[in-house]
């Protein structure tokens, strides 16, 4: 990015190389489907190359990096929310405090542990991710997707470790209850 | 403690981010409770669900994103050639630079501190102002001429190439020989 930032068009292909299939991915998880993920991850490279001129290595360029996507796939998800769909996203304070009245899967449901390995389930999983709050959703993502440690979601988030181990165990907790009602029924 | 208190740690330790000591008491609990032992399982499977969900990189993406970036000027031109090529010339003309200076070093460096001259050395000369060739050969001695003759002969660029076929040599770097067996002719592309 340094590189990058004193004119080598090289450094920039390099970047794109490297990183263009996690961006995208991303960009998939964060908005569910490909035209979304498409338009949001290639605003992302254009924001990064944007941000070049004033980029200051605070941090891992990977940490920045999914800082500036996380927040160009959360603008695209307000923006589609302004435009109509609906998008579940809620404010940093909601998100933090919020209490989700969620009744948890017993032993004798059906075990997500065979259910989320089928292929045909892929699908609901999406949706159920879909659903969850963004501060959620993106928390989970860098996580269990990306493998981000707590403390490197908290630098991307802006939030505090606590915060985010909250955050993932509520993910979880959104997303067994919803895969447990689709299988039941 | 209680099942309902211990599931944000039994997440955290799913993830691999428990302290040794909250460790220890998911542990504990766990080897208690069925109910959070199967909650446990599913938790780790709901992680790997996420995983699940790649997507996939849209054809042209890459000509897209390029496209956008030069249409707004984000994107610096490619460099030619050409400056590539001078600065890899660098090298070379260094070590030209540095083997000049050590020939003039080594010309003082054999002629030594230069001693006093005696009043009586121009004697018998034009003028002590412009002395000719002829007039410092005669104070030399004959080992002097010797290292002066020899000192001539480096000093031509005739005697470096008396082949004359200086024209037709490169510059090359160091590293061109490190990436292929056959070294690339001009200097490196920068692409």
């Amino acid at each position: 990015m340094l590189l990058f930032r004193e004119g080598s068009r090289e450094a920039f292909e390099e970047l794109f190389s490297r990183h263009h299939r996690a961006v995208v991915r991303f960009a998939w998880r964060m908005t569910g489907d490909p035209s979304s993920a498409e338009e949001a991850a290639q605003e992302i490279f254009l924001r990064i190359a944007r941000a070049a001129p004033t980029y200051h290595p605070a941090a891992k360029f990977t940490t920045w990096m999914y800082t500036v996507a996380r927040r160009t796939t959360l603008n695209y998800l307000r923006d589609t929310k302004e435009d109509g769909e609906r998008v579940p996203i809620l404010s940093e304070g909601e998100a933090e405090d919020g209490v989700y009245p969620l009744q948890l899967p017993g032993p004798d449901d059906r075990n997500p542990e065979r259910v989320v390995w089928e292929a045909q389930l892929t699908e609901r999983f999406r949706t159920a991710l879909g659903e969850l709050p963004e501060g959620h959703r993106a928390a989970f993502v860098l996580n269990r997707g990306d493998g981000f440690s707590y403390g490197e979601v908290a630098q991307v988030l802006g939030i505090t470790v606590q915060a985010v181990k909250t955050r993932i165990f509520r993910a979880r907790e959104m997303l067994l209850s919803r895969l447990s009602k689709d299988v039941s029924a | 403690m209680g099942c309902r208190d211990i599931r944000e740690t039994i997440s955290a330790c799913v993830d691999g981010e428990a302290s040794p000591e909250e460790a220890a008491s998911v542990r504990e609990h766990l080897a208690s409770c069925e109910r959070c032992r199967v909650l446990e399982r599913q938790m780790r499977a709901v992680g790997a669900g996420v995983r699940q969900v790649r997507g996939r990189v849209p054809d042209r993406f890459r000509e897209e994103v390029f496209a956008r970036l030069e249409s707004e000027g984000a994107l610096p031109k490619r460099k030619k050639a050409f400056p590539a090529a001078w600065r890899w010339a660098a090298v070379p003309l260094a070590a030209a630079a540095g083997l000049g200076l050590f020939l003039l070093t080594s010309r003082e460096a054999v002629r030594g501190p230069a001693p006093p001259v005696p009043a009586t050395a121009w004697v018998g000369t034009s003028a002590p102002h412009a002395p000719s060739p002829q007039g410092n050969e005669a104070a030399l001695s004959t080992e002097d001429r010797e290292m002066l003759a020899l000192l001539d002969i480096l000093e031509d660029p005739a005697d470096l190439d008396p082949n004359d076929d200086a024209e037709g040599m490169e510059l090359v770097a160091p590293g061109d020989f490190a990436d292929s067996p056959n070294p690339p002719r001009g200097g490196r592309s920068g692409a």
